[in-house]
């Protein structure tokens, strides 16, 4: 029997996708994937939101998970645009190539 | 009061001169030897009226209120230290001040003459007044910080007119010697100067003396202000900067270095002599000391060559014999040698000059000869001073020198000893100035042939100073031990007094008669003993201890703590910052996701600590 749905089984999940997305900013060099990855722990964090917003019977939670996911969508967008831009300059999204910060 | 006017003519002597000189040497122009000269002399002679005037109305005053007070400002205020800038006047410094006033308007006199061809007379002569100005100072001051004052002023004086020729590298390094060795004597008198405000709370001398200082005080007190003394007055340890200080010009070596400066040593001493006579031992070692310079000095002045540096060690033998007046308790006698050396010494060295004047700059003794029919005026007075310095009836000399020897045997501080090394030192004395004498005005003439052409006698600007010089060598013995301080010792036995008398005399006579038949017929330069002639080689031993010791010292220190321990330590941190600049670079690797990566593990260290934290204790 399929165990009802509790709100500490999502945090759980926020947890790993939080890590998988922190791992995947960490570990892999390609600037979009570090992007999607960003998205992912920010997805994460709304899952928590909405698992706390539940656990303690408050809306705010669910609130904040709609303002994320708008600043989200904007961050995405000004991400892409500066990606772009790089690319632009460097011809390259790998972000090896990408080190003038030690210069 | 008009005590301050004694010591402002020389100080207006010595600015007005010091201005032409600047004057001068801005509008390039030369100012006349005569000009300088007469202001500078002007100076010292209404120096010299004043302290006569002030003499003689001390005479009128009975003996025990004879003190003239004269506060000029409030010098110094500091606390529990109160100066004020005050001139004191009593009948030992009267006879200094007659002594540097009188024989100092002599000497300014004689420089204009012996001066005249000199390129800056104006610098010279202001030199001069400010060697005055600060010698009066000395003996002037109520206090001893005024006193020290005085004699640092004095030895500036005589650091700059030794090394007057600046040109001549040699000149310059005697003065610097003079100034350097007179610097440890005066370590040791600020060293003094603390001890007695310490242990009085006072540095005015006549309260010094009323007060006193505690039995076990005196010893160190005394020990210090003689080492101060020994520096100033060129006394053994101290004494190897006189015979080079001969390099200044003639008449600055009869004023600084024979008849004034040096005998500063004497005045301090005789001033704190209520002091430093509690203690045995100061006294006991003033005497030893002098007895010693006497004697060593005396043989080294047999060996000298140069004119001068004859006269430059009789110099030091005969401080010696005031030392050792003042060791064994009789002060006023050694201020009696004082006042007479004064006068024959600053004769001799005068007379010395008008002989090197006369010969173009020649002092080789062995250069000289037969100089008495072509120098009447300088042989005769040189005469006079050779008969004072030996002590000779009715001459000065003969008065303070045998007072001198008379005590050494007979004061309840006196010796055997002593006596013996007196006496020896009054032969030696009568060997060394005839062997002097007869070199230079009889016998046959060694004089180079192309100088002796132009042998000339002195001009009468220099030879007044020496014939009036000469008189007072004549009579200066007459006015007789014109103070009396320190310890009073009576002549109880005449007979003893008239034995040493005679005994000395004739021991002096006989010195003369050697010199005489060993020297008087003398055509070629004598090999003299090397040894005596470089001094006994105290200067090599100061060199070898202290000059080249202090530079193994450094040079030891420079090896062994400087590049084994300094260097390393400096060499091995820089490896150290280098290395742990290396390892730490890694980090610093430039790509984004390292740092990321580093701020994950760190966030996660801290909260792995916080929740440890919170699981532990419950709450953070």
């Amino acid at each position: 029997m399929i165990p009802e749905l509790q709100p500490w089984m999502l945090l759980i999940v926020a947890m790993i996708v939080f890590t998988i997305g922190l791992l995947g900013v960490i570990v892999r060099k390609n600037l979009l994937i570090m992007l999607m990855s960003i998205e992912l722990m920010l997805n994460s964090v709304n899952l928590c939101f909405v698992a706390f917003s539940r656990i303690h019977h408050l809306v705010e939670g669910d609130l904040t998970a709609l303002f994320v996911m708008t600043v989200a969508a904007a961050e995405s967008a000004v991400g892409l645009g500066l990606v772009i831009a790089l690319f632009r300059t460097l011809r390259t999204v790998d972000s090896d190539q990408i080190q003038m910060l030690r210069d | 009061m008009i005590l301050s006017l004694l010591i402002l003519f020389p100080a207006v002597g010595f600015l007005i001169n010091g201005l032409l000189h600047l004057m001068a040497v801005n509008s390039k122009r030369k100012i006349s030897a005569n000009v300088s000269g007469f202001i500078a002399t002007a100076a010292m002679v209404a120096s010299f009226g004043v302290a006569l005037y002030q003499f003689l109305l001390l005479r009128n005053i009975p003996a025990e209120g004879r003190i003239f007070e004269q506060t000029l400002f409030n010098w110094i205020s500091l606390g529990k230290l109160q100066l004020d800038f005050t001139l004191r006047l009593d009948s030992l410094s009267a006879v200094f001040c007659l002594v540097i006033t009188g024989v100092g308007s002599l000497i300014h006199l004689y420089s204009i003459g012996y001066m005249h061809d000199d390129e800056t007379p104006a610098k010279y002569f202001s030199y001069l007044n400010l060697f005055c100005f600060m010698m009066l100072n000395l003996v002037l001051g109520a206090t001893l910080p005024h006193v020290f004052l005085g004699w640092e002023g004095v030895g500036l004086a005589s650091y700059l007119l030794i090394g007057y020729w600046y040109r001549d590298l040699e000149k310059v390094a005697a003065g610097q010697k003079a100034f350097i060795m007179n610097r440890i004597g005066d370590l040791a008198f600020l060293l003094a100067m603390f001890l007695a405000f310490r242990a009085t709370g006072t540095l005015d001398l006549l309260q010094l003396q009323k007060i006193g200082l505690e039995p076990a005080l005196v010893l160190p007190f005394g020990l210090l202000i003689f080492f101060a003394c020994t520096g100033k007055s060129a006394q053994i340890p101290l004494f190897t900067w006189l015979p080079d200080a001969m390099a200044g010009p003639t008449p600055v070596s009869a004023l600084i270095h024979a008849a004034t400066m040096v005998t500063s040593g004497i005045y301090l001493l005789t001033r704190l002599s209520s002091v430093i006579s509690s203690s045995e031992t100061v006294l006991m070692v003033i005497a030893m000391t002098g007895a010693v310079t006497v004697f060593l000095s005396a043989l080294m002045a047999c060996a000298q060559t140069d004119i001068k540096k004859v006269l430059a060690y009789s110099t030091i033998s005969q401080l010696g014999f005031m030392f050792l007046g003042c060791g064994v308790g009789a002060f006023d006698a050694g201020v009696f040698h004082v006042m007479t050396h004064a006068f024959f010494k600053a004769l001799l060295f005068l007379g010395a000059g008008s002989v090197i004047h006369a010969l173009h700059g020649e002092q080789d003794i062995f250069k000289m000869g037969g100089l008495m029919k072509k120098l009447p005026i300088t042989s005769w007075t040189f005469i006079m001073g050779w008969a004072a310095i030996l002590g000779l009836p009715p001459f000065s000399g003969f008065f303070s020198k045998d007072e001198i020897i008379y005590q050494s045997l007979t004061s309840p501080h006196g010796s055997v000893s002593f006596f013996i090394l007196a006496v020896a030192a009054a032969f030696l004395t009568a060997f060394y100035m005839t062997r002097l004498l007869v070199l230079v005005f009889f016998g046959p003439s060694r004089v180079d042939a192309k100088v002796a052409a132009k042998i000339h006698e002195s001009p009468m600007l220099m030879a007044a100073p020496l014939i009036v010089l000469s008189i007072l060598a004549l009579v200066g013995g007459w006015l007789g031990a014109p103070v009396h301080v320190g310890a009073e010792t009576t002549t109880e036995s005449h007979a003893i007094e008239y034995a040493v008398m005679g005994g000395s005399v004739v021991m002096a006579l006989i010195g003369a008669f050697i010199a005489h038949k060993k020297y008087g017929q003398t055509s070629k330069a004598e090999k003299v003993n090397s040894f005596l002639l470089n001094g006994m080689k105290w200067d090599s031993f100061y060199l070898c201890t202290f000059g080249t010791g202090t530079q193994k010292i450094a040079t030891g220190i420079n090896t062994f703590f400087e590049e084994m321990i300094v260097q390393r330590l400096i060499r091995w941190s820089a490896v150290a910052v280098d290395l742990s600049g290396n390892i730490l670079k890694i980090a610093q690797s430039g790509s984004a996701q390292g740092y990321l990566a580093m701020m994950a593990i760190a966030i996660f260290a801290i909260l792995a600590w916080v929740i440890y934290g919170v699981g532990q204790y419950g709450k953070l």
